[in-house]
């Protein structure tokens, strides 16, 4: 397994702190909070005046980001906060310019569904591509011979 | 390698065993790292991307209203008749983009009146914007097909004409209409009714939205006057 040696440079700590949780989907979905956010140009006193209509177009990307960052430091809870970011990052479409126009709703979606699929400790994927193809022809086989 | 993995087979969907991400005991080895696993995220992402896509659908067939942000350029609207089935109207506050060149001292907010129309029919609809000297002119429906309009929504500052409405309720709560389908902010004045007829109709708008906007008969061209 060359590819999981620990590189020289990229910091060993920092490597085995990334493997153990959802980082690229934490990462991404708290990214596209942010962008959303970054295309609001509505004063706050301004939404706060309209009431609750404007205040989400504020809140959902808040809500976002903090699901992100918390799937980032509290990795064991990441099947909620990856559902509640998701429905957050939809919601978005609608109170908070098309979700970013775009660009933040479609981070949104790749990161909570990264962190959904998130599993640990696992073994290294093509370990587990020869592993199938194993049983597959093993299968195959034993078909063959009942044939 | 393979030793360990005998106790965590590999399909996709193993519910995870107990661990707490954060916990430091991982005793396997370096080689073991938490992935990405592609079923598993589809479970997730295919009723997510549905999702969006029928947000998306949605919003193009205009059932879904999204906020945009107004050029600031007020433009006239004239027609010979208006005829509308479900009619809407309150106050509201419409944005420019920030540090926008026709915001004046308004600081980009605009009150309008929003004015909506369930389906609208218009008689020799005139619009017209001034670029600064020059008319940007728009006609349409001067023939025998008129113009017609699901959805419409209007967001004017003047509106003159000879008017007549039927089963007219007048100072409703803005957020609680149920003619045209469209809601305002709460504790806003409001009027709605069945039915609107207009004659020499006048409006000055910041913005005009509609589900389908059908134009027989368009003209586009510039011109020394407007509407």
């Amino acid at each position: 397994m060359p590819e999981n040696l620990p590189q020289q440079g990229n910091g060993p700590a920092f490597r085995r702190w990334r493997a153990r949780r959802p980082f690229w989907g934490g990462l991404l979905l708290a990214l596209g909070g942010t962008e959303i956010l970054l295309t609001e140009k509505v004063s706050l006193k301004v939404a706060m005046h309209i009431g609750m209509q404007g205040v989400t177009g504020y809140l959902l990307p808040v809500v976002m980001m903090l699901c992100g960052l918390l799937i980032l430091f509290s990795p064991g809870q990441r099947l909620f906060y990856s559902i509640v970011g998701i429905l957050c990052t939809l919601g978005s479409w609608v109170t908070s310019n098309l979700g970013g126009f775009f660009i933040g709703l479609l981070l949104g979606i790749v990161g909570s569904c990264m962190t959904f699929g998130w599993l640990p400790d696992q073994e290294p994927r093509s370990e587990r591509k020869r592993r199938k193809r194993e049983a597959k022809t093993a299968t195959k086989s034993e078909l063959q011979q009942q044939a | 390698m393979a030793s360990p993995s005998d106790a965590n087979p590999s399909n996709g969907n193993t519910p995870e065993q107990p661990e707490s991400g954060s916990a430091p005991a991982t005793a396997e080895g370096p080689e073991r790292r938490g992935q990405v696993r592609l079923r598993r995220a589809a479970i997730m992402a295919v009723p997510a991307t549905l999702a969006a896509a029928a947000l998306a659908v949605l919003t193009a067939q205009g059932a879904l209203g999204v906020s945009f942000e107004i050029s600031g350029m007020p433009f006239t609207v004239t027609a010979k008749s208006l005829d509308g089935q479900g009619f809407e109207q309150f106050g509201d506050l419409d944005n420019m983009i920030k540090n926008s060149p026709n915001e004046g001292d308004t600081g980009g907010q605009v009150l309008v009146m929003t004015s909506a129309i369930k389906t609208a029919t218009l008689d020799s609809l005139c619009q017209s914007v001034d670029l600064g000297g020059i008319n940007l002119l728009i006609k349409a429906g001067s023939g025998s097909t008129k113009v017609t309009a699901t959805d419409l929504t209007t967001d004017s500052t003047q509106l003159s004409g000879d008017a007549t409405f039927g089963n007219i309720e007048i100072g409703n709560d803005a957020s609680k209409l149920t003619k045209a389908g469209v809601q305002g902010k709460p504790g806003v004045f409001s009027q709605q009714s069945d039915t609107v007829h207009i004659d020499n109709l006048r409006q000055t708008n910041y913005a005009t939205t509609a589900g389908v906007f059908k134009l027989p008969g368009l003209k586009l061209s510039f011109s020394d006057s407007g509407c």
